[in-house]
């Protein structure tokens, strides 16, 4: 029997979260273009409420309004189902983030840490779906009875399933270190500055933030889509609200990528130079934290040009693999010796 | 025949005819103004100037139009002595010629300036004021005259002495006061006034009908034939942007017409201009005629001449012979009745062109077979049988529309082909037709000359020739088919 | 055969990280740049005498057209923007414009109309900006042409300038 207190707490903090999720998936669609622009000395969407701020909701109107097309051939149901399956994993993924290690308390009211679960195998939890979205693509891609459709889903599952391996080997890195599948136990063990794991295992860190990229199909490495060569990759033939799903699914996978990377090598909740922070103080760290890293995404977006698709693999499979192996076999080495 | 040299290829003249018609026959492109093929030629504007060579004289310019070819002439019509001397010729035509060209009617079709392009003159030497004179003196109701413009030429002048052989106009006046004028300022009379404009080497004289109407260059020109009278003169009609005729003008005919035309047909352009063309078809349901897709209001046309044996064909003189040709074979196959209207002679008759017999192409129905009727046989026939079919342009005139809303509506039943629906109760469907500028076909004149007319626009909207019309009968008819 | 021979990447370049910052840092210091954009309704492009805009007639100072309707614009137009009927007046120069339409869906502003006009009567405007709902609100007829000489004086004088350098005599 669950206490309504509980439960209440649950529907609160999972309405925040999500709310935020979402939400922060159409300021980044403004934030991409903002900072595009600024980048290439433009200005960027100035017209839609102050400062281009509107611009999403627009965006989003025009979504809707927009004529739904279905390719001849394509696989109705299939077609259709694709791009809830792109968005829900990343979603579901968010529940475990913790926002805070500390318990919130909102006027005497304790409603526990800020995450959604509290889940002791959250790692594992977030590797489970985090390897579903790759299907969203790939059916996506085959379901629209296009070539370039399917070129692009065939390239998002490979490069999905090659950096998903150099992916766990980085975190199981992490794992060894602080010896507990909890997310909240990853973030507790490097509460001081000076325990994050980014000063641990940097090898790790970089190899998991490439993969992120590689595993949110972002420049550089945005094969599955791949204007030049694919049209538009595996949602060529979508639109309206289909094509801003997919969307939606790409910006809240990039959400809970920084997320975790923040959790799992900047400490998570955790503010330099304070032992004992108010969770109000953990939360605006975790967010700057994964804001950062967020930024760190539209950054490199219009930084660096694109690679080519067999130096993509070869970079995933002759580099990071071994190295990851490496890392993780010395990780358990020196902390089995220590 | 003599044997002449022209520009180094030996071919061969006629003796009598100027030297200049022989340059031309052999693809000599000599300038003319004042010389016309249909006129005697005068030499007065001395444009006409080839460089000629006879035996052992030294060779010699001289104006073409006035040199008759004789045995072992040799003619270069481009060295450099003939071009020399036709540019100052022209220099002098052009001493007073206003720089009228963006106004005038005759820009792009003007001898003067196709001439002047080519030789090349850009800019006038003088800088004495040009002739100040009256730019619309009017010449009756068809022309009107630029003195300004004239080149003096005297085409139009010894137009009206030699071809209707009744002098209208002359030149009055001396030296460079001179100008085209008529005998006391009178009107122009006649019926073959047009022509004139049309022999106009500049813009001198114009058209009142035509004047600023269109640029030359956007008119749609295409070869057919008169349709005002059986002599069925050969003509070239004029369409603006595919919706007006703007022009309707002779086009050279030696055993019709050769270069001219009456004003009644040249003016004949006012009817196929008309708008409230009969569109599709329409068929009386209750008291209305109700528009029809064209299809359905045949089938019910053959459901009803299929049954009824009694039945009549009334035609207009202006089918052409390949539509009274289809016609007639539907009519015998149905077992029904064929003639054709025949009006009676109107009084435009004269010695050179007209005929006085309005219908184009009585001579061609005839010789199908076809019977002439008179307007009141013709009546009596349709009021004799309960189908009849009234078919092409201008039917509904020639019977009287009149005459028609007095047919028994319960005796007959009648459909009409015609240009504009007339609405009267025995009339139970009709069709809209093309007429003889929006189809093609042939017309016979009276001396058995065929002549061409050109659909040189669109028909109104699903309005069809009666040819197409007839051949979705019969395509509607199985029976017929297979009897075939 | 051309042999391209690459420069050889040092240790560094290979690793590719480096170039990677590098790259990062120029794109950051580029975002506090100042903006080149042009917010182009609010600031409007500056006008000077070359500017070749939608042609429009002159109407001259005695208000009338200077239009003769010759038909030279209308046969000049790569396009077949222009459509015009002419007619008779009782003005010393018989003839002007009932219809002058140009459709400025087809008009693509090259100013043959303009070199084409031997009455100097049509001139490519400083008329940049085409907008409306319709597509027959485009195809602007005589009035919506007409434009007094003063308001192309700018464009008239520099076609004159510009055609001197054909009308005086060369050396030869």
């Amino acid at each position: 029997m669950i206490e309504w207190s509980v439960l209440l707490a649950w529907i609160v903090k999972a309405t925040v979260i999500y709310l935020g999720l979402v939400n922060v998936g159409a300021l980044m669609t403004l934030a991409e273009r903002k900072f595009s622009a600024w980048m290439q000395y433009r200005i960027g969407p100035n017209r839609v409420g102050p400062f281009g701020l509107l611009q999403p909701l627009a965006d989003g109107v025009k979504f809707i309004f927009k004529e739904e097309l279905m390719p001849a051939g394509a696989n109705k149901m299939l077609f259709r189902f694709a791009p809830v399956i792109a968005a829900l994993p990343s979603m579901m993924t968010i529940a475990v983030i913790p926002f805070t290690t500390k318990d919130v308390v909102l006027g005497g009211w304790n409603i526990g840490t800020f995450s959604i679960v509290n889940l002791d195998i959250g790692v594992l939890y977030i590797l489970a779906l985090g390897g579903l979205s790759v299907y969203g693509l790939i059916i996506g891609g085959w379901a629209s009875n296009s070539k370039y459709s399917l070129l692009g889903g065939l390239r998002a599952s490979a490069q999905m399933i090659s950096y998903e391996l150099t992916l766990i080997l980085t975190i199981l890195a992490v794992v060894v270190m602080a010896g507990s599948l909890d997310l909240q136990q990853i973030a507790l063990s490097q509460n001081k500055v000076t325990d994050w794991n980014i000063w641990y295992q940097p090898l790790a860190f970089l190899m998991f933030v490439v993969a992120t990229f590689a595993e949110t199909n972002r420049h550089p490495f945005d094969f599955a889509e791949c204007e030049p060569e694919l049209v538009a990759g595996f949602h060529t033939e979508y639109s309206s609200m289909k094509f801003a799903l997919f969307f939606i699914g790409e910006y809240s996978a990039m959400t809970v990528m920084a997320c975790l990377t923040t959790t799992l090598f900047l400490g998570g909740p955790s503010v330099p130079f304070l032992e004992d922070p108010h969770w109000a103080l953990q939360i605006a760290a975790f967010l700057a934290k994964a804001g950062f890293f967020l930024f760190l995404f539209i950054w490199v977006r219009w930084t660096l040009p694109r690679f080519r698709f067999d130096q993509l693999m070869a970079l995933g499979w002759k580099v990071f693999l071994p190295l990851a192996l490496l890392n993780l076999l010395a990780t358990g080495v020196v902390k089995s010796l220590v | 025949m003599v044997k002449i040299i022209v520009n180094g290829r030996e071919v061969e003249a006629d003796p009598k005819k100027p030297l200049i018609k022989a340059c031309h026959d052999n693809g000599a492109d000599v300038p003319m103004y004042c010389y016309h093929p249909g006129l005697e030629p005068v030499g007065s504007c001395r444009i006409c100037q080839v460089e000629v060579k006879q035996g052992d004289a030294p060779a010699r310019v001289m104006v073409a139009c006035r040199t008759q070819p004789a045995e072992g002439m040799v003619v270069d019509t481009e060295s450099p002595k003939a071009h020399a001397t036709r540019k100052e010729c022209l220099e002098f035509l052009l001493k007073n010629h206003p720089l009228d060209c963006p106004i005038c009617d005759k820009a792009g079709e003007c001898d003067l300036q196709d001439f002047t392009y080519a030789e090349g003159q850009d800019a006038g030497r003088t800088n004495e004021p040009r002739r100040e004179l009256d730019k619309r003196k009017s010449l009756g109701d068809t022309i009107v005259l630029d003195q300004e413009r004239c080149i003096l030429c005297s085409r139009c002048v010894r137009f009206f002495e030699e071809v209707p052989k009744q002098a209208q106009l002359t030149v009055s006046d001396l030296g460079s006061r001179s100008v085209i004028a008529t005998f006391m300022d009178r009107p122009l009379k006649g019926k073959y006034q047009g022509n004139i404009a049309d022999l106009c080497p500049v813009g001198a004289l114009t058209l009142k009908k035509f004047r600023f109407q269109a640029r030359v260059w956007n008119l749609i020109k295409m070869a057919s034939t008169c349709g005002e009278c059986s002599r069925g003169c050969s003509t070239t009609v004029e369409v603006l942007r595919g919706a007006d005729v703007k022009r309707m003008r002779p086009r050279e005919n030696e055993a019709v017409n050769k270069f001219w035309m009456c004003d009644i047909g040249r003016f004949s352009f006012d009817r196929h201009n008309r708008s409230g063309r009969l569109q599709g078809a329409a068929v009386r349901e209750g008291v209305q005629l109700v528009p029809y897709p064209v299809e359905e209001a045949l089938t019910r046309l053959r459901d009803e001449l299929m049954r009824e044996k009694s039945g009549a064909w009334i035609l207009s003189p202006w089918l052409t012979i390949e539509e009274g040709e289809r016609i007639k074979a539907v009519a015998e196959r149905l077992g029904h009745a064929v003639c054709f209207v025949s009006p009676a002679p109107n009084s435009e008759k004269d010695d050179l062109l007209h005929t006085g017999d309005p219908c184009p192409n009585r001579r061609g129905l005839s010789e199908l077979g076809i019977p002439a009727a008179p307007v009141a046989q013709a009546l009596e026939a349709l009021r004799g049988v309960k189908s009849a079919v009234l078919i092409g342009e201008r039917i509904v005139e020639l019977l009287g529309a009149g005459e028609l809303a007095k047919v028994d509506a319960t005796k007959t039943r009648v459909h009409l082909v015609d240009e504009y629906a007339l609405d009267i109760p025995c009339v139970l469907s009709v069709y809209g037709v093309a007429n003889c500028v929006e189809r093609t076909g042939t017309w016979v004149n009276i001396d058995g000359v065929r002549g061409p007319i050109s659909a040189v626009k669109a028909p109104p909207v699903g309005a069809r020739s009666p040819a197409k019309l007839i051949d979705e009968l019969v395509r509607l008819m199985p029976k017929l088919e297979k009897a075939r | 055969m051309v042999i391209v021979k690459r420069k050889e990447l040092s240790l560094a370049e290979k690793l590719y990280l480096p170039e990677v910052v590098r790259g990062l840092s120029v794109t950051f210091r580029k975002m506090f740049e100042k903006p080149i954009t042009r917010q182009y309704p609010e600031e409007p492009l500056e006008k000077t005498e070359v500017t070749r805009g939608q042609p429009r007639l002159v109407v001259k100072e005695d208000d009338s057209i200077a239009c003769v309707s010759c038909g030279l614009c209308e046969a000049a137009c790569p396009a077949y923007a222009i459509t015009i009927d002419g007619g008779e007046t009782d003005r010393a120069i018989e003839r002007e414009p009932k219809r002058f339409d140009i459709d400025m869906l087809r008009c693509i502003l090259c100013g043959f109309c303009e070199e084409a006009c031997p009455k100097d009567a049509i001139f490519m405007s400083d008329e940049l900006e085409l907008a409306d709902y319709s597509r027959e609100a485009l195809i602007y007829n005589i009035e919506k042409l007409k434009r007094p000489q003063a308001a192309l004086q700018q464009r008239i004088d520099y076609v004159k300038k510009i055609n001197t350098r054909w009308q005086t005599p060369s050396s030869t």
